[in-house]
């Protein structure tokens, strides 16, 4: 929803996104808001944190936390994969954290009109769509950020 | 453009802010009893700057106030008000009125305009009171109203000769004895100041003597041709003769204000023959001579007007020495201003971040080189330790650049206790003591709130009603001190009062009320003291408009808590309370001991840890539903298992804590546990990091830092360690704590 709301003032709505996979399936976020990819390192367990929640890394000198997003979707990941890598994202709100991912892929260009919608709105997944005669899911970033940064339970 | 004014108009506010730290500093100083003349000039000149500033974006309210302020302080000035304590008084809530009406034009808070209207009156009370003709405020109808105007047509006032003053003019040679030739710049009309106000002065200087004449001629010989003329470029100069009897200090100080932006000079008849002559004899053809006369100064706003004076030093020595020493101290007073710039905070906060990530970076090159074992391995310790040392430099010189003097807000307190006396009818004089003390800027800034509650709270819980203090042999003025220094790198502030002291009957009664505390409970005295911090607490008998809503204190602890900070009190009945507030000397780094818990490393503030020791399994006790109680020398306490607590293991078995590590860590108000951790691994000095930004609060957890190897690690947040496993006991068993509290 934010993510379309963004691009709708725009005449095309095409948005360039990264494709990335988690075990076999493969999801997309919209390039503008990585800010980087990095090797998948140590990190600092947190307290208190949900099950998806890897832990804390240090990317020069700001503390982030790592989402593994094949737990937080529920998705059996690749077994023993060495090229997991964190493509580290900003949310508009300038929350940055983290998406753990098994590998990134390539970029495409997604019209967003031809994304079909599977869920209700504030779902993680705001739709689907063919690319290459591949199915693969557009992720609702601001979801996910959302989720980790407010409304969970604590102590 | 209008981006442009809006800067300019900045500047302005930033620059009345000073104006007013610095009228607040005078005022003080006098009421203090030091009535040095330079105190009262900077006073008289902080509002007149104010006021300049003000007529030059047209804010009236503020011209119009800063006006009748400026003129009941030139009484003061010439010695025609001598500055008792009423009087002091109502400068200083003039002050606070003006100070209020900066921030109004600045877009804050409207004005409670009954009260500008009181003070403007009690202001004009004085100056109708000093008996001595009342130059300025002949003034204020014909020219303070319509200074924003007034300001540009000046210098297009081209007007070859005469300025009429309803006084014979252009006599020049009769009787007159004392010439003043006066030259304004561009950097005077800059400043909103106006060459008729000199003029105006002069005159009634002239009035105050007996006989003599006054004339005063315009100098119109640098006029270029209208083509050539710019708006913005003063070209006229004048030359004014008074009688004899008028005294050249008097002339000094009616250019007082103006003599760092203007050419003046004043000369004898006799001592300078051909000066006079000058300015209308001699205009473009023969610059020399009239350099300090009618100097054109296209380097208006050059501070010392070395060139100029040179050569006429030779034509009329008597003007020139004259023309130095009016200009000597303003040029003083601009040196000092160029010692410091402007240069906004992010900058400055940038800087710091990096500082951070050096610090952070050389930490993890130094890790690396002790892994190295080559043959370079010497030399490499030895630059990485040289870099070392650079580095804590760098970091020491960016902390200092951040660091503020405490007054900016010790003086801000002034006022909220001159509001909160008048509120409560007490008479409360605060000291101040230790205001250069210097901490980081993020601290002094946070520092204002606590401070406000905490000193209103003193005048009107501390500090007794007159008749109870006259019946307890004190003075009828309460006297509150706040002061700052520096204890062990910490800065220490208290704030200490002289008042009845805490009545902890009355304390004990109030917070079993309010069941704060068991009715049976029995507490030491400090414990008692403490309980004023409790949230909900309050004793005030009737809810004032100042205190007693029962948040202050509450509030008060947990800012001073937020900061690193702790409070203690100390209060002996009937002979006053003081408040310690004890605080880190920046936010931005902590000395903390590392400590492994759950295979994870992290940082325990070093100030909260009592001591440290093995644990002896005797002195551990179950209690029945889990929770583990410790008595360290007879003194029980909970015990923290710390992984456990923070989820990131399982509960330790009886035999798991057999030989583990315990920490006894203290909170504010004194309350202890004991931590169990893995391993004591370093005490290093760390860069405090916000994982809030990123991600959420964690509780137990009150940021983190980044370790020498580049991993992350977690600050423990021991207030909320304590309060949890307090808690918790409390829940499990109210026989315990009974035990605990006896």
């Amino acid at each position: 929803m934010t993510e379309k709301d963004k691009e709708d003032g725009v005449d095309a709505k095409i948005v360039k996104m990264i494709v990335f996979a988690i075990g076999e399936q493969e999801y997309c976020i919209p390039i503008l808001s990585v800010r980087e990819i990095r090797g998948f390192e140590k990190t600092t367990a947190l307290p208190f944190a949900p099950h998806y929640v890897c832990g804390a890394i240090n990317l020069r000198g700001i503390i982030l936390t790592v989402i593994d997003l094949a737990i937080y979707l529920n998705i059996q990941p690749q077994a023993d994969n060495p090229r997991r890598v964190a493509i580290i994202v900003e949310s508009k709100n300038g929350v940055v954290c983290g998406l753990l991912v098994d590998r990134v892929i390539d970029m495409a260009d997604i019209n967003m009109n031809d994304v079909q919608a599977v869920s209700e709105e504030s779902s993680s997944l705001s739709g689907l769509v063919m690319v290459n005669d591949r199915m693969i899911g557009v992720l609702q970033l601001e979801t996910v950020v959302g989720e980790l940064v407010g409304d969970m339970v604590t102590e | 453009m209008s981006g442009d004014m809006d800067d300019i108009l900045q500047v302005f506010f930033q620059e009345c802010d000073e104006q007013l730290q610095e009228l607040e500093r005078g005022l003080s100083a006098l009421s203090d009893g030091d009535s040095d003349h330079e105190t009262i000039n900077a006073v008289f000149r902080a509002v007149h700057s104010i006021k300049g500033g003000a007529a030059s974006f047209g804010l009236e309210n503020l011209v119009r106030f800063a006006h009748v302020f400026e003129s009941s302080l030139d009484g003061l000035r010439s010695g025609r008000i001598v500055p008792t304590h009423d009087i002091m008084k109502t400068f200083l809530k003039a002050m606070d009125v003006l100070s209020d009406l900066v921030s109004e034009a600045r877009g804050g808070a409207g004005v409670d305009h009954a009260r500008v209207a009181e003070s403007q009156s009690e202001l004009e009370a004085i100056i109708n009171s000093d008996g001595a003709p009342k130059p300025a405020e002949d003034v204020v109808p014909q020219d303070f109203v319509p200074v924003p105007m007034d300001f540009v047509p000046v210098p297009m006032d081209f007007e070859p000769v005469p300025v009429d003053m309803d006084f014979g003019f252009d006599t020049p040679a009769a009787v007159p004895d004392l010439i003043v030739s006066f030259c304004p710049q561009d950097a005077m009309y800059e400043r909103g100041d106006d060459a008729r106000n000199i003029l105006i002065g002069l005159r009634d200087l002239a009035a105050t003597v007996e006989g003599g004449t006054f004339s005063v001629t315009c100098n119109t010989g640098e006029l270029p041709s209208l083509a050539a003329l710019s708006p913005t470029h003063t070209c006229l100069s004048w030359r004014v003769v008074l009688p004899a009897a008028v005294s050249e200090e008097s002339v000094h100080g009616v250019f007082d204000w103006v003599s760092d932006v203007c050419d003046f000079s004043i000369a004898r008849e006799g001592a300078a023959e051909e000066a006079p002559a000058e300015p209308e004899a001699t205009p473009v053809a023969a610059p020399e001579p009239v350099a300090v006369v009618a100097a054109p100064a296209p380097e208006a706003s050059a501070p010392v007007h070395v060139e100029p004076a040179a050569p006429v030093h030779e034509v009329a020595p008597a003007a020139v020495t004259n023309a130095i020493a009016g200009n000597a101290p303003p040029a003083a007073r601009k040196a000092e201003q160029v010692a410091s710039i402007r240069v906004d905070l992010h900058r400055i906060d940038d800087l710091m971040d990096l500082v951070g990530e050096l610090v952070i970076a050389q930490a993890s090159i130094e890790a690396l080189s002790r892994r190295n074992d080559g043959a370079v391995q010497q030399e490499l310790t030895q630059s990485i330790s040289s870099m070392q040392s650079l580095t804590r430099d760098i970091q020491d010189a960016v902390m200092a650049v951040r660091a503020q003097p405490v007054r900016s807000v010790f003086q801000r307190m002034q006022r909220v206790v001159r509001e909160a006396c008048s509120m409560t009818k007490k008479d409360v004089v605060l000291l101040l003591e230790g205001e250069d003390t210097e901490v980081d800027r993020t601290l002094v800034e946070k520092l204002t709130d606590p401070l406000t509650h905490m000193l209103r709270n003193a005048v009107d819980h501390g500090i007794e009603k007159v008749e109870d203090r006259l019946a307890a042999g004190k003075p009828a003025e309460g006297h509150i001190l706040l002061s700052a220094g520096h204890r062990s790198g910490r800065i220490l502030i208290t704030i200490k009062d002289d008042g009845g002291g805490i009545n902890r009957q009355r304390v004990m009664e109030t917070a079993i009320k309010r069941g704060i505390v068991a009715p049976d409970a029995v507490l030491s005295d400090d414990e008692i003291n403490n309980l004023i911090f409790a949230p909900g607490f309050s004793t005030a008998a009737t809810v004032s408009d100042l205190s007693g809503r029962g948040v202050g204190m509450d509030v008060v602890k947990q800012a001073i808590l937020s900061l690193g900070g702790r409070v203690t009190i100390q209060s002996v009945q009937g002979e006053g309370t003081t408040f310690s507030l004890s605080l880190p000397l920046t936010l931005a780094v902590l000395d903390g001991m590392l400590i492994e818990a759950g295979q994870s490393t992290m940082v325990l503030p070093i100030s909260s840890v009592v001591e440290t020791m093995m644990i002896d399994h005797r002195d551990v006790y179950l209690l029945p539903d889990g929770g583990n109680i410790i008595s360290i020398r007879g003194t029980c306490m909970p015990l923290i298992p710390l992984a456990a607590e923070l989820g990131l293991s399982k509960a330790p078995t009886q035999e798991g804590l057999a030989n583990a590590v315990i920490l006894v860590v203290e909170n504010e108000s004194g309350g202890r546990a004991a931590l169990v951790v893995d391993e004591i691994r370093d005490q290093t000095q760390v860069v405090i990091k916000s994982i809030e930004k990123n991600y959420r609060q964690i509780s137990g957890v009150s940021a983190a830092t980044i370790l020498g190897d580049g991993s992350v690690s977690l600050i423990l947040d021991v207030p909320a360690l304590i309060g949890t496993a307090i808690r918790k006991i409390d829940n499990r068993t109210s026989s315990v704590r009974t035990g605990l509290a006896a």
